[in-house]
């Protein structure tokens, strides 16, 4: 059977813009996702991560290379893509002043569905993701982990067979970080691939069967949490300095490892270049 | 083509709910063509000798007024689409296998629709102080007026895409609304100005829009100026609506 997803040298470079040259976001991907995974594709801000899901779920115009998405060509058969999968992005795109019930009504309608299945569909979704008391007030009035819960079922009315979320529990505080989590799991129990972009290494730790790290455009390393976790040494991990006793380690010592420095210090890195 | 009606449909329906819901806007709107015509129409008045009547001014006002109320209408779908890029909804609505036509279609509609509760209100408080009614005149007007409200709608929505910026948005729009306005002959007609005012005036389309609602409002279906004004809003429709279209396609946050 097909992978899920599939890139073959996925390339993206944005043309230059006023004083700084061309940028290239994204150079010579290759991934293979089986079905039901969920696949964890971590990076610190500005790797490509974004970039890289945005082609994949046809936003943006593929740069070069090739990728199939659910069996289908990305940048031929872009429909057919959008069909078979759903995406939640960085931003959310729920509609604060229109109620959760109506948004998921839009949302199935504008995947084909009709009236009656999406009310149906709604029921489930909503106990799914744990939405049932608010559904019938404005979105504006929700809480962000709820919000948060109400865009992952508007991007999976439709059943998809692969669904990308971007950065999910941004914003979240840890208890509902928690929550989120034990939903997305609820989401793989049902069969559904999910491609998880995260810059948050305990979310990929947490959810990820395996998970591929990216930086400055490349895939630096790729295998299960474990694999990645045992290329490191006992010492490498006692370099690391830390207040609490580490017990092993941890996919921050990966990135270390691989890329030379921590993935907090490559994040201020970018806030400082932006 | 049942896909497409029914994702304008739904389109048009979420965009309605949002203006309902914000009851400011609607008031806001309503309010804008009423005070031109109580603040503005009685500096008219003594403009010539005699002194016109109320229902003289507003004879030759309100077909302007309507013009600029489908003008600014339109205008406000730049803001609205930057939010909607701001939020995330335009990707989330991208990702779906909607036409993008039809993101567009919907949102043109409803500001179709709320450029007509206002302008039919607009001509009935008008026709209550004297301005003469000529049915099939203004509905031919309106049917025009729509057009406009279309252009300038689907105009907005693109360059707010582009430009994905509040700032930069109001500064496009400000700088192009007052010349505009000015050259349509809305406030007063370009026919009092001297020749190369009137020449200018030819490269502003609101220009033929208010041309032509001055003469449909008196009841006559034709004139040379409502065939110019046909011949430049319709294609000027399609080819704008097009053009939005494709701008809708390779939006990105």
């Amino acid at each position: 059977m097909d992978a899920a997803i599939e890139t073959v040298g996925l390339k993206k470079t944005f043309p230059a813009k006023g004083k700084g040259g061309a940028v290239e976001a994204v150079r010579g991907v290759d991934l293979s996702i089986p079905h039901g995974e969920i696949f964890g594709f971590l990076g610190p801000n500005g790797a490509g991560k974004t970039t890289c899901q945005r082609m994949l779920t046809t936003l943006l115009p593929i740069g070069a290379g090739q990728a199939r998405v659910a069996g289908f060509d990305v940048a031929r058969e872009p429909s057919k893509v959008r069909c078979h999968i759903g995406a939640v992005g960085q931003l959310g795109g729920s509609d604060g002043p229109a109620t959760g019930r109506e948004n998921l009504m839009l949302s199935g309608r504008l995947y084909g569905l009709s009236r009656r299945d999406t009310l149906r569909k709604i029921d489930e979704v909503s106990e799914l993701l744990d939405l049932g008391e608010p559904l019938d007030r404005v979105v504006n009035t929700w809480s962000g982990g709820q919000k948060r819960r109400l865009e992952i079922a508007l991007g999976i009315m439709h059943e998809p067979e692969v669904l990308f979320m971007d950065e999910p529990s941004t914003g979240l505080d840890p208890q509902n970080r928690a929550n989120l989590w034990t939903h997305i799991l609820r989401l793989k129990e049902r069969g559904m691939t999910i491609f998880l972009t995260t810059h948050y290494l305990e979310e990929a730790d947490a959810l990820a069967d395996r998970l591929a790290i990216i930086d400055h455009g490349e895939i630096v390393a790729e295998g299960t949490p474990e694999e990645l976790k045992r290329q490191v040494s006992p010492e490498e991990v006692a370099q690391r300095i830390q207040r609490e006793v580490p017990s092993g380690a941890t996919l921050d010592d990966v990135f270390f490892k691989i890329c030379g420095r921590r993935l907090r210090d490559a994040e201020s890195e970018e806030e400082e270049v932006a | 083509m049942k896909k497409l009606f029914t994702e304008i449909g739904l389109f048009f329906q979420r965009k309605i709910r949002e203006n309902v819901r914000q009851p400011v806007w609607i008031m806001s709107g309503l309010m804008t063509p009423l005070l031109y015509i109580l603040l503005f129409s009685p500096l008219l008045r003594n403009l010539s000798h005699p002194p016109l009547t109320t229902a003289q001014i507003l004879n030759s006002f309100v077909p302007g007024i309507l013009t600029l109320l489908a003008f600014s209408t339109g205008m406000g779908s730049g803001w609205t689409i930057i939010h909607e890029l701001e939020t995330g909804v335009v990707e989330r609505m991208r990702v779906t296998p909607a036409y993008r036509f039809s993101m567009l279609a919907g949102s043109v509609l409803a500001d179709i629709a709320s450029f007509l509760v206002p302008a039919v209100l607009v001509i009935v408080i008008a026709a209550f102080f004297g301005f003469e009614v000529h049915v099939v005149g203004l509905l031919i007007l309106l049917v025009m007026l729509c057009l406009l409200v279309a252009i300038v709608s689907a105009w907005s929505t693109a360059i707010g895409l582009i430009v994905k910026q509040i700032g930069s948005l109001a500064a496009v729009v400000t700088t192009l609304q007052l010349p505009l306005t000015l050259l349509s002959g809305i406030l007063l007609p370009i026919s009092l100005g001297p020749l190369w005012l009137r020449v200018v005036a030819h490269i502003d389309p609101l220009y033929y829009t208010v041309e032509a609602s001055r003469v449909l409002a008196t009841g006559k279906l034709w004139a040379t100026s409502i065939g110019v004004a046909w011949a430049v809003i319709v294609p000027l429709t399609v080819i704008v609506m097009a053009w939005a279209t494709r701008v809708y396609r390779k939006a990105v946050a």
